[in-house]
């Protein structure tokens, strides 16, 4: 069966894009499924990473984008979803015989616009503006879940903020991954992002639900070393459930998605931060923990 | 070299970052924009620092108060930020104890029980400075300082409360 899993973060700039396109490629590679990345997010980060610019331009000028796809298929039944579908993205080589594969789903800068377009057309129809957003969530939620058909494992990559987009992204995944940086802002952005994804409206309300029955797990990226970082992760893991993978700023992740159209290994494209990658990876997907000796 | 050596002192965390600062702000002609990026910089790749005495007791040294900040003390008046703590023992911690995340699971009582283990005034100042607790920069009592930093860690879980309504 399909899992869904998505990358998010109200706030910016914490590495979302980042995360979705490191864990479809590890995926890919080590779990040999086939992994689409739905690029939710205008800024088209991942579509860049994993197309390069000239790429994700032809995906555009062709109508493949996530914009294009909720834009023609929103009030049409089901059809053939693979066309706005770019397969063999990525820089990453996999063995001809194996199964793994990334293919995405481009992003387009459009889709802010489009989602306003789309909201405006159905207020035309219905009067209440709740019953109005609802509607269009609950639209792309389901537009969204027919991916599901095409591969064994979507990584919903979604914009900062509350989209329409980012809330079907939410409602819709089995599974989140917050990557944050750990600092004074973030823990608000935190305290927020995980009440939208338990779905409740108070901090006594997300506190009643026990740190291990919760749909998202809390990704510490971004470290430095700094003293304060340690203090403040301590605290955040009172509130919400942490992943014990953390991730320090590292050069070679920068490097690995300096756009490179020629294929790679894993190790070659992550280098010294492959093990970082092989526990996170372990973590997520198989739920196991990896020391930093057997990573 | 070995004379040298016995006229150095090692600096790391506030008392590395002072020094940096002033070291960096002694040269005017480097750009605001430019002196924060390299702060930045070596505060990552910098973890220890050994430099000539004279060098940190002139760069590291709190500056004197002003004549309006004296008068501000004098009449009670609350400075809202303490300057840099001095640099104390290599062995102190001092985001040890996480004052915040005591008060939160356990209460102000615990918190200061934690604090009474730290006794010197330089300590607490420095253990409130990197854990961001703002406190009143005229305290000078250990007694006053710890409660001030158990006030500024419940302020600032308020804080994150407030937010999240």
């Amino acid at each position: 069966m399909t899992q869904f899993l998505a990358i998010s973060n109200r706030k910016g700039g914490v590495g979302k894009s980042t995360i979705a396109v490191m864990l479809a490629h590890a995926a890919a590679a080590w779990g040999r499924q086939h992994v689409l990345v739905m690029d939710l997010d205008t800024q088209c980060n991942a579509s860049l990473m994993l197309l390069g610019g000239e790429g994700w331009q032809r995906a555009c000028r062709a109508g493949r984008t996530m914009a294009d796809y909720v834009y023609d298929r929103f009030d049409k039944v089901a059809g053939d979803e693979s066309v706005y579908v770019v397969n063999a993205v990525g820089d990453v080589s996999h063995a001809r015989t194996a199964s793994g594969r990334v293919s995405l789903l481009p992003g387009s800068q459009r889709l802010e616009d489009i989602q306003g377009e789309l909201y405006l057309m159905q207020a035309k129809k219905h009067l209440d503006a709740d019953a109005v957003g609802v509607q269009v969530r609950g639209r792309m939620k389901r537009l969204m879940k027919h991916f599901g058909m095409l591969c064994d494992l979507v990584i919903l990559d979604c914009p900062p903020g509350l989209s329409f987009a980012a809330l079907a992204a939410l409602d819709l995944a089995d599974r989140v991954v917050v990557p944050f940086r750990p600092d004074f802002v973030s823990q608000f952005a935190l305290d927020r992002v995980a009440m939208l994804i338990e779905r409740v409206e108070t901090s006594e309300q997300l506190a009643s639900i026990p740190l291990g029955e919760r749909r998202y797990r809390c990704l510490a990226n971004y470290l430095t070393g700094a003293g304060h970082e340690r203090l403040m992760i301590d605290q955040l893991a009172i509130d919400h459930p942490l992943l014990l993978t953390r991730l320090p700023v590292l050069a070679s992740i920068a490097r690995a998605f300096d756009w490179d159209e020629s294929k790679k290994t894993m190790d070659q494209k992550y280098a010294d931060a492959l093990p970082y990658l092989r526990r996170l990876y372990a973590e997520v997907f198989t739920g196991t923990q990896l020391s930093a000796k057997s990573a | 070299m070995g004379k040298d050596r016995t006229q150095t002192r090692t600096l790391s965390g506030a008392a590395q970052a002072a020094y940096l600062r002033r070291l960096l702000e002694a040269h005017g002609n480097v750009p605001a924009a430019a002196r924060e990026e390299l702060l930045g910089a070596l505060a990552r790749e910098i973890a220890q620092l050994r430099v000539r005495s004279p060098a940190a007791d002139a760069l590291v040294r709190r500056p004197r108060s002003s004549p309006t900040k004296r008068r501000a003390a004098a009449t009670g008046a609350q400075a809202t930020r303490p300057p840099v703590p001095e640099p104390i023992g290599r062995d102190f911690d001092p985001f040890s104890p996480n004052v915040v995340l005591i008060v939160r699971q356990s209460g102000r009582g615990a918190a200061l029980a934690a604090l009474a283990a730290i006794d010197g005034i330089d300590k607490l100042r420095l253990l409130a400075h990197e854990q961001r607790l703002s406190i009143n920069a005229e305290l000078s009592s250990p007694a006053e300082l710890r409660a001030a930093i158990v006030a500024a860690a419940e302020r600032r879980i308020a804080n994150r409360m407030a937010a999240a309504r």
